[in-house]
């Protein structure tokens, strides 16, 4: 049962991302970070404990999303969903990211929810990490030691586990560069609307006419962590999008994923549906491409 | 120009104002002086299981902990807390074999979440860490959740009285063979050219009203037991918590707060009788306690899902000559409304076709499921759910339209209604259908439907229903009006019938100001505290307008009476020549000689003497009306409805297009609120049909207790909805009202499974109906859309 009062913790609040990463280098595991805390305080409240809480929030200029057509999209840790479904450079060069932004929880959420903190929670379910998986992106961590960059298909390790160091801080996230026709797509099965995924999707091409280049597929709550699908992203590798090689997709999708029964659907029905949520997402990324 | 001046219009909410500016008082709202704070500890870890050790001694350490009781602390007299037990005579109640099975704390732990002990302390943040020291021992039972388990020979017998588990059966003494209807119904079924039968499941849906349950109790200075409650049966509660604890009904006070949504959950008592129980052992102390909503959820009563079996017999021209059901209740852990329920899913079964026989079983069977009890329309989506599906399946087998033949067979005025011996008095059910078909365009859709190609496949289906206002003569229908005139004419109307956010209070209002003459402003109601309201039943059965208007009008009719009795005085002629006009009272003839109503008021307080005549000026004293008011009728509504849905046959989803609501209301005092109670009934029946459900693992705890995974519809999903209403006054209905609060919900649940079925040509026997059983279904039959 959860609760309607929250375990002791001290909170935080740097005013710098040097004096948040000094504070991280100090204490370690012993603190989490908060951002809007739609997922952490929810923990808070069922079971989840930490000793200090490193608020975000007055962290100066972590809140920009600015695209540049040739190092892409660079999303500040702050930044929310909110903001990513106002922005028309997403809307225009990520719809997938853009269209996952538009079914993603509530207005009150998404106006606390930051992407940074969908993809630090890291849920299979998780609808902006889908897209990102997708798009191809990368994580900037910092610490007192420094900067790096983890590709997202290597950030999540496993269930509740990702590549963050317990000294590092998440401060931006950039999304990799469309070529001259990509496109791309996002879609999630829900019991209702306001609700988390069953199943999600999402497809990026990068097209040259009706032949596909090179294809990036994302699925989620099929698995410990957001999947990609490297033998269905084969298949589609410099070949023209037919139906024949559409139902060839539609087979091979769930040959690549390994679904449960869980509160939200099973395992029978993620397996039936995940071919034709792919198949439906390539014909709908290929036209955006074109 | 309407005859009305008040009824019929779509006044502003009485409470709509200080509702949304966040003014109203909830239990939850209420902080009150030296305060302590409730936490019961309740067993979640097992369904069923004895308790076998309970030690307070390491909650007890806590500082800020005043007290912990556990069962021998408290009464031990037994209860229940539905309400049937107070609405039908001992005797009734006794060949129905109730029961009053509920403690306040308990060493067998029945369901989730049965009570074990409860914690006092000066916060609620310290009450909760001290529950969590409260040390209990358990000893697992064996768990069975089905009435197919419960009946098993070898089972755990949850009541010495009840054997396999048998909570309730139609009494012999009162139904010979244990089943009630009319005709034989296996001879009538031998003359059928066809049958359709079929084993069904209905869900165990949670009201999930927006507020949780909160309560405050309090010991005062004069020994009186006050209890702050949100239940929807303010004198049920008074009467019951008061037996409870063995005092007279004077010496406890209910104080009821502003009310966030029941829909059955806050019928009869919830946490009242843990919350009196633990302010009994700190007197003068306030002490509230919060539920949490999982909390909520497992303390209050459900929808009773169940096993329903039913068997309909046809003539090939479609002529109905015989239906046989039964119905098998779960009633989960302790008996509510173990008698209620599967008696009542019956009742809508009978009073809606013309079938030559009907032979009707209802049971329920206990089991380790949190008890299920009332939720808006007490059996009647059950019932629809199985009945609908089956008459569309054996229209299709007959090759006849399911408009049409529904025209042709369902119960009408003068027939026998959900009750046997009393008549429908109105029907406009044949309208309901006619006006739904058309706004649908049911026939265009239905053939254009027949050569449908393609992964998405579109149906519409139409379903119909009866229901009831008030439930006499099954369940007692009384309420208690008191008006008085105050002086200068305006009036307060006293009664206990509360408004559960479905706007009671408001129609209540309207039907006084309109039998009196007065203005919305120049009336008012007192209600919610025990003290000052007579008897009402509560809010139940789809009563409140119907019953506790037909109070007011009859005590209304009172106050009319004495204030034309004056005015004759006044007026120096007879009565039978006045005409009452409002706020004057004129003389048929001569309406110049007249007097004001305020003015009689008036008189009547401030009787002074004439310093010339030497006589009082007017005749003396306040006026008081009252109704001590017994429903006569229970005016049945009907309604039809029509639903157009598309299903992509490649997922399995449902994608809801439009829902036509139309419903028999005999008249219509507000629209704006009549129509708000037919879109959320249906929003509760989509739910019922599509995504609803509790969901239990294997050792029988609830895994989806919360709205994280528990679905309902949101605003987003709504379908587009036209509600009509087709009136035609009632002879018995205030104004010719009749009920609109449960009806709502359950045609559409019919109607969502007829156009499913429509789509696919699949029935679904399980509800809810979602995407992975329809996706399932379209494999298992392999059908192919392309
Ligand atoms: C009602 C409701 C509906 C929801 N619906 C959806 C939905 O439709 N789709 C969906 O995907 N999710 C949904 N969520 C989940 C949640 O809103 C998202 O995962 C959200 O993006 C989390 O962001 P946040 O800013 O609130 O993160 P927080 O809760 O603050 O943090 C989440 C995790 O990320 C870590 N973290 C955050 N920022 C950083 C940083 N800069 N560096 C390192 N670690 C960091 C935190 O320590 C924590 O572990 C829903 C949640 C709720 C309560």
């Amino acid at each position: 049962m959860s609760s309607r009062i929250l375990p002791n913790f001290d909170l935080l609040v740097p005013n710098s991302t040097s004096e948040a990463v000094n504070l991280l280098a100090h204490y370690q595991e012993r603190a989490a970070i908060l951002a809007g805390g739609t997922d952490l305080i929810v923990a808070m409240k069922m079971n989840y404990e930490s000793e200090i809480l490193i608020s975000v929030s007055e962290l100066d200029g972590l809140d920009y999303i600015d695209f540049d057509p040739n190092s892409g999209l660079h999303i500040g840790a702050k930044a929310t969903v909110s903001q990513i479904l106002d922005n028309a450079d997403v809307k225009q060069h990520y719809p997938a990211l853009w269209q996952a932004a538009n079914v993603f929880a509530t207005p009150q959420i998404r106006t606390a929810a930051t992407l940074a903190g969908n993809v630090l929670r890291g849920s299979p379910a998780g609808d902006c990490s889908c897209a990102l998986l997708a798009l191809g992106a990368r994580i900037v961590l910092q610490s007192t030691e420094g900067k790096r960059e983890v590709a997202i298909e290597d950030f999540w390790t496993g269930y509740n586990q990702n590549a963050r160091k317990p000294s590092e801080l998440a401060i931006e996230i950039i999304v990799d560069a469309p070529q001259s026709a990509t496109g791309s797509a996002f879609h999630r099965m829900t019991r209702v609307n306001e609700d988390l995924a069953k199943l999600n999707g999402s497809v990026r091409l990068d097209m040259d006419g009706n032949v596909c280049k090179s294809a990036r597929i994302a699925m989620g709550c099929v698995g410990p962590t957001t999947l990609r699908l490297p033998k269905t992203e084969k298949l589609l590798q410099n070949e023209e999008i037919t139906p024949e090689l559409l139902a060839h997709v539609a087979d091979m999708v769930p040959t690549e994923i390994s679904p449960i029964d869980d509160k939200r659907s099973t395992a029978e029905y993620r397996l039936m549906v995940s071919g034709v949520v792919i198949k439906r997402l390539i014909e709908q990324a290929a036209t955006a491409a074109n | 120009m309407s005859q009305f001046s008040v009824i019929g219009k779509s006044v502003p909410k009485v409470d709509a104002y200080e509702k949304v500016t966040g003014q109203p008082i909830y239990a939850a709202d209420l902080k009150m002086q030296g305060m302590l704070y409730g936490k019961i500890v309740r067993c979640m870890e097992f369904a069923h299981a004895k308790v076998i050790k309970l030690d307070f001694s390491e909650a007890l350490k806590i500082p800020g902990v005043v007290k912990v009781l556990g069962p021998e602390d408290v009464t031990q007299t037994t209860y229940n807390t539905g309400a049937c037990d107070e609405m039908v005579s001992d005797k009734v109640g006794h060949l129905l074999g109730d029961l009053k099975d509920q403690s306040i704390f308990t060493d067998h732990v029945r369901h989730q979440g049965d009570a074990i002990c409860g914690v006092i302390a000066i916060s609620e943040e310290i009450a909760e860490r001290a529950a969590a020291k409260v040390i209990v021992e358990y000893e697992p039972l064996q768990v069975f959740m089905t009435p197919s388990e419960a009946e098993k020979t070898g089972t755990h017998q949850l009541h010495p009285d009840k054997a396999n588990n048998m909570a309730f059966q139609l009494p012999e003494a009162m139904f010979p063979g244990n089943s009630y209807g009319w005709g034989d119904a296996d001879e009538a079924m031998k003359e059928a050219d066809i049958i359709v039968e079929d084993d069904f499941y209905v869900n165990k849906q949670k009201q999930c009203q927006m507020e949780p349950h909160a309560y405050i109790a309090q010991v005062d200075g004069r020994g009186r037991l006050n209890c702050w409650s949100s239940g929807q049966m303010p004198k049920i509660t008074h009467q019951k918590i008061a037996r409870l604890f063995n005092m007279p009904m004077s010496m406890v006070k209910i104080h009821s707060t502003t009310i966030g949504g029941g829909f059955g959950a806050r019928l009869g008592i919830i946490a009242e009788p843990e919350t009196c129980a633990l302010a009994m052992a700190v007197p003068g102390r306030p002490v509230k306690v919060q539920t949490l909503r999982e909390e909520d959820w497992i303390i209050s009563e459900s929808r009773h899902a169940g096993d329903y079996w039913m068997r309909l017999g046809f003539k090939k021209d479609g002529t109905p000559v015989a239906c046989q059901a039964r119905f098998k209740a779960n009633t989960g852990a302790y008996f509510t409304h173990a008698s209620g329920v599967p008696f009542t899913t019956g009742a809508w079964l009978s009073g809606m076709y013309k079938f030559g026989a009907l032979g009707y079983q209802g049971e329920s069977y206990f089991s380790n499921q949190a008890p299920a009890g009332a939720y808006r329309g007490y059996g009647n989506p059950q019932t629809n759910f199985v009945l609908e599906q089956l008459i569309d399946r054996a229209l299709t087998q007959l090759d006849l339209d399911p408009v049409q033949w529904r025209l042709n067979w369902h119960k009408g005025v003068g027939d026998d209604g959900w009750c046997f011996g009393v008549k429908y008095p109105s029907c406009q059910l044949s309208e309901c259908l006619k006006q739904g078909a058309e706004a649908i365009e049911w026939n265009k859709k239905l053939a254009e439907f027949k050569n449908q190609t393609g992964t998405k496949r579109r149906g519409v289906g139409v379903s119909v229903m009866n229901h009831t206002s008030g439930a006499m003569p099954m369940l007692l229908e009384h309420t208690v009006t008191t008006v008085m005139m105050n002086e200068d004419g305006s009036a307060v109307v006293a009664t206990a019938c509360s408004d559960l956010g479905q706007g009671s209070h408001t129609v209540l209002h309207q039907i006084a100001a309109e039998a009196l003459g007065l203005d919305m402003n120049e009336v008012t109601l007192k209600t919610g505290d025990s003290d000052a309201n007579g008897f009402d039943i509560g809010s139940h059965a789809s009563r409140t307008t119907y019953v506790g208007g037909n109070s007011i009008l009859e005590a209304c009719d009172d106050i009319k009476k004495q204030l034309l009795e004056r005015a004759s005085k006044h007026l120096d002629t007879a009565v039978e020549n006045l005409e009452f006009g409002g706020k004057t009272i004129f003389a048929k003839h001569n309406p110049e000689n007249s007097i004001t109503t305020a003015e009689i008021c008036r008189l009547g307080v401030y009787n002074y003497m004439d310093p010339e005549t030497g006589e009082p000026e007017g005749a003396p004293g306040q006026i008081f009306g009252f109704s001590s008011h017994f429903a006569k009728h229970n005016s049945p509504p009907f309604g039809a409805c029509f639903v157009e849905l598309e299903i992509d046959t490649e997922t399995g989803e449902i994608e809801l297009l439009e829902l036509v609501h139309t419903h028999d209301i005999g008249r219509t005092l507000h629209p704006a609120m009549a129509e708000g109670q037919m879109v959320g009934g249906a929003q509760q029946g989509i739910g019922m049909a599509l995504t609803e459900e509790i969901y239990y693992d294997e050792q029988g705890r609830a895994v989806n207790s919360s709205f994280t995974d528990y679905k309902m519809y949101g605003s987003s999903d709504m379908p587009k909805m036209k509600v009509i209403l087709v009136e035609d006054p009632d002879p018995h209905g205030p104004y010719g009202a009749k009920s609109v609060g449960e009806a709502g919900l359950t045609s559409p649940v019919g109607a969502i499974a007829n156009a499913v079925y429509n789509a696919l040509g699949i029935q679904f026997k399980e509800a809810p109906i979602t995407p992975e059983k329809v996706l399932k279904a379209i494999k298992e039959n392999g059908l192919n859309f392309a």
